[in-house]
């Protein structure tokens, strides 16, 4: 099989995987060498999709052993199959590398044979960039759950970050959806990688040329709307894998319908792009607003609100917090104000070191004052006076109204057809004067 | 106290012309209305004053701000000094003249006026590098690597560092066709040319042709179709980005990134 057709194959069958991320090593480039790796990481396009592409992602191969039912590689669905060789893809990850059009491997597989024969083949391919290639680029390694914890090992002495998918959100959908995926074939590599990180920050302490053991952590990516979770659910899972297993980052992807099964959402289900945006918006709040889970939801109201992003829906719901003194509060409660974000305040920190703030000197350090006005006081300014409607208006997320079809059929039947452009706008116009009122009405 | 004076200077556009422009400032104890190179257009009828470089008085300048304004005024003067907004100079010596009369606060009042501009400029850089050192494109020419880039900021001294790390072993080119100047780098060393003609590239081999194609078809691959949005694709990659990318040039051509003009529509 040509090259061409193996590498269509391959990155068809790995697209879904959502984690394209180069983040978390930073490391110098060397004479002799080629490559090297930025902390924050390099987008270097985006696809069609809108999605970052940073690394060549590909799988090994797609010849799969199991049968999960929400995967598109699944033993009994019809499709091509291939598989590289490790001196093909190595060689092909050096050539795209030169031309600057990735910043690395993003390496995952189907389970040929068993576990162990498929972390091998990778192992072969991430030795020979690292070895011969002298390849010093990032690499993200996908662990194959129920793999020996030696060679886990060995991948996490060639890789950056490791990662290994928690699929779904609970193991009752897990045992229902992927029969052959434990969750604990999932938590133990998890726990391993954990356990192999922290431990070996503690010998790079003693001795500096110990080598490195995914120095960008790991990951994981959880598809949505597959499953009956909740929101909640969803996050608070979360939250314990980023303090239990000190994750980097948790992923998800709405679900795609790749097949179709009594078990699944039918196959003309649109993927819930909404939802799945409001989940990474509420993510963030988790890593960098020091929020907590139960905070945003709870067991009355289980689902983040399609028409407002989840800060801005705790700070409706917590009004007696606000107003804040932008000159005297601190960074916690300056973090949870609508319309600043982790670099205003750290901007606000600096400054107001310098002399009281005010209205003005907040926008000009990126404050969006047009959300902020309502919660905040400042020189010269004791917070805006509108009503809830205005209040409402100013704190809906006006990306969901903005006539986007794909976003405005979320929340119309399955049966809707969509309608022309100069309707959908005004379609667009009802829908968001409906959310206002009732927003209005909470407030 | 700096006297607001009705008059203009201009300059040659180097740093160290802009320097001798801080000097003669700084010396008259007036603020200009406007700092202009020479080519930038007349736009007031100002009295102007033609500011001669001479090195002695730049290296004077550059010594005071590690002095007067903190180890990191430098670097970010620098770069905001790379950006091409057109009130560049007069923003960078207002916020000099406040740097000098308040010290190294200067660059912790960031919402000031005089200030908050200088480091939109120097962020605009930035940023803007930081975008090419994924958008940039390398087409393999045999004896060297070559791209051409189109930035509104003068990014290559930004970029050096990182494509110089990155491909120690490489003979590259950059070429930037905006400010017609070259960054060069062969055998571990690199340099900086100015062009003022258009470097010609030779003919791709077929070799080349082949890995162009097989990234051309990764980026189709990766793509969700059920997930399509040109929308977010334009503001993640702005189109000014996709004439030099080998994988959006041809779409920029049949008009798929082309805007729907909403207005038109309503």
């Amino acid at each position: 099989m040509e090259l061409m057709d193996k590498l269509r194959i391959l990155a068809d069958s790995a697209k879904y995987d959502v984690a394209c991320t180069s983040s978390g090593a930073d490391r110098a480039g060397q004479a002799g060498c080629i490559g090297s790796a930025h902390a924050p990481g390099i987008c270097h396009t985006f696809s069609a999709d809108g999605r970052c592409v940073s690394l060549l992602k590909v799988l090994m191969t797609n010849i799969c052993t199991y049968d999960c039912a929400y995967c598109v590689n699944r033993r009994s669905n019809d499709l091509p199959r291939a598989a590289f060789t490790p001196e093909e893809l190595a060689g092909l990850t050096i050539q795209f590398y030169r031309r600057n059009y990735i910043e690395g491997l993003f390496l995952s597989s189907a389970v040929i044979r068993d576990p162990d024969h498929t972390t091998e083949q990778m192992i072969k391919t991430l030795e020979l960039l690292r070895g011969p290639y002298r390849f010093r680029g990032y690499i993200h390694a996908k662990t194959i759950p129920g793999a020996d914890p030696a060679l886990v090992q060995r991948l996490g002495l060639l890789a950056d970050r490791l990662s290994v998918n928690i699929e779904l959100p609970s193991a009752q959908s897990l045992g229902l959806l992927a029969p052959d995926k434990a969750k604990t074939a999932i938590l133990k590599p998890m726990g391993q990688i954990a356990r192999g990180v922290v431990q070996n920050k503690q010998e790079l302490a003693v001795y500096k040329n110990t080598p490195r053991f995914a120095p960008a952590g790991q990951s994981t990516q959880m598809i949505v709307g597959a499953s009956p979770e909740n929101d909640l659910d969803i996050l608070r899972l979360t939250q314990g894998l980023y303090k239990k297993y000190q994750l980097r980052r948790v992923f998800y992807s709405a679900y795609i319908p790749v097949s179709s099964d009594a078990r699944l959402p039918a196959v003309d289900t649109k993927p819930p792009l909404l939802r799945e945006h409001r989940l990474y918006q509420a993510d963030w709040l988790l890593r960098f607003y020091q929020f907590e889970a139960n905070e945003l939801l709870d067991e009355d109201e289980p689902n983040f609100d399609p028409c407002l992003d989840p800060k801005c829906s705790w700070a409706l719901r917590h009004l007696e917090c606000f107003p804040v003194d932008v000159n005297r509060a601190e960074k916690a409660m300056l973090l949870r104000v609508p319309g600043i974000g982790p670099r205003s305040a750290q901007r606000i920190l600096t400054a107001r070191r310098t002399g009281e703030l005010g209205l003005a000197e907040l926008k000009r350090m990126g404050v969006v004052l047009k959300r902020a006005q309502y919660f905040i006081v400042c020189r010269g300014f004791l917070g805006a006076k509108g009503g809830r409607r205005q209040l409402a208006s100013a704190l809906i997320d006006p990306q969901v109204f903005s006539g986007n079809c794909e976003q405005l059929s979320l929340f119309a039947p399955q049966s809707w057809q969509l309608p022309a452009e100069k309707e959908r706008l005004c379609l667009a116009a009802a829908a968001r004067e409906e959310a206002v009122r009732c927003i209005e009405k909470r407030i | 106290m700096y006297r607001k004076e009705d008059i203009v200077y201009r300059y040659d556009g180097s740093w160290a012309g802009f320097l001798c422009c801080v000097f003669a400032a700084v010396y008259s104890k007036e603020q200009p209305f406007a700092v202009l190179t020479f080519e930038q257009p007349l736009l007031t009828l100002f009295e102007e004053r033609t500011i001669e470089t001479e090195t002695e008085k730049a290296r004077r300048v550059e010594q005071s701000f590690a002095k007067k304004l903190g180890p990191d005024a430098r670097p970010t003067l620098m770069r905001a000094f790379l950006c091409d907004d057109p009130d560049r100079d007069t923003k960078l010596l207002r916020m000099l003249l406040l740097g000098y009369k308040v010290g190294p606060a200067a660059f912790n009042m960031l919402g000031h006026a005089d200030v908050a501009p200088v480091l939109e400029m120097a962020r605009s850089t930035v940023s803007e590098a930081h975008q090419y050192k994924g958008f940039l494109r390398f087409a393999d020419y045999g004896d060297f690597l070559g791209a051409v880039i189109e930035p509104k900021n003068q990014v290559l001294p930004l970029l050096q560092k990182h494509f110089c790390q990155r491909y120690p072993e490489e003979s590259f080119l950059i070429y930037d066709r905006t400010h017609r100047g070259a960054l060069l780098h062969q055998a571990h060393k690199a340099s900086y040319v100015r062009l003022d003609e258009e470097p010609c590239f030779p003919e791709v081999s077929k070799e080349e042709e082949g890995f162009q194609d097989l990234w051309k078809t990764f980026y189709r691959t990766i793509a969700i179709k059920a997930r399509e949005n040109p929308q977010l694709r334009r503001s993640n990659c702005p189109m000014r980005y996709w004439g030099q990318m080998t994988e959006l040039k041809g779409e920029l051509q049949t008009g798929n990134g082309s805007i729907q003009p909403v207005k038109a529509l309503l």
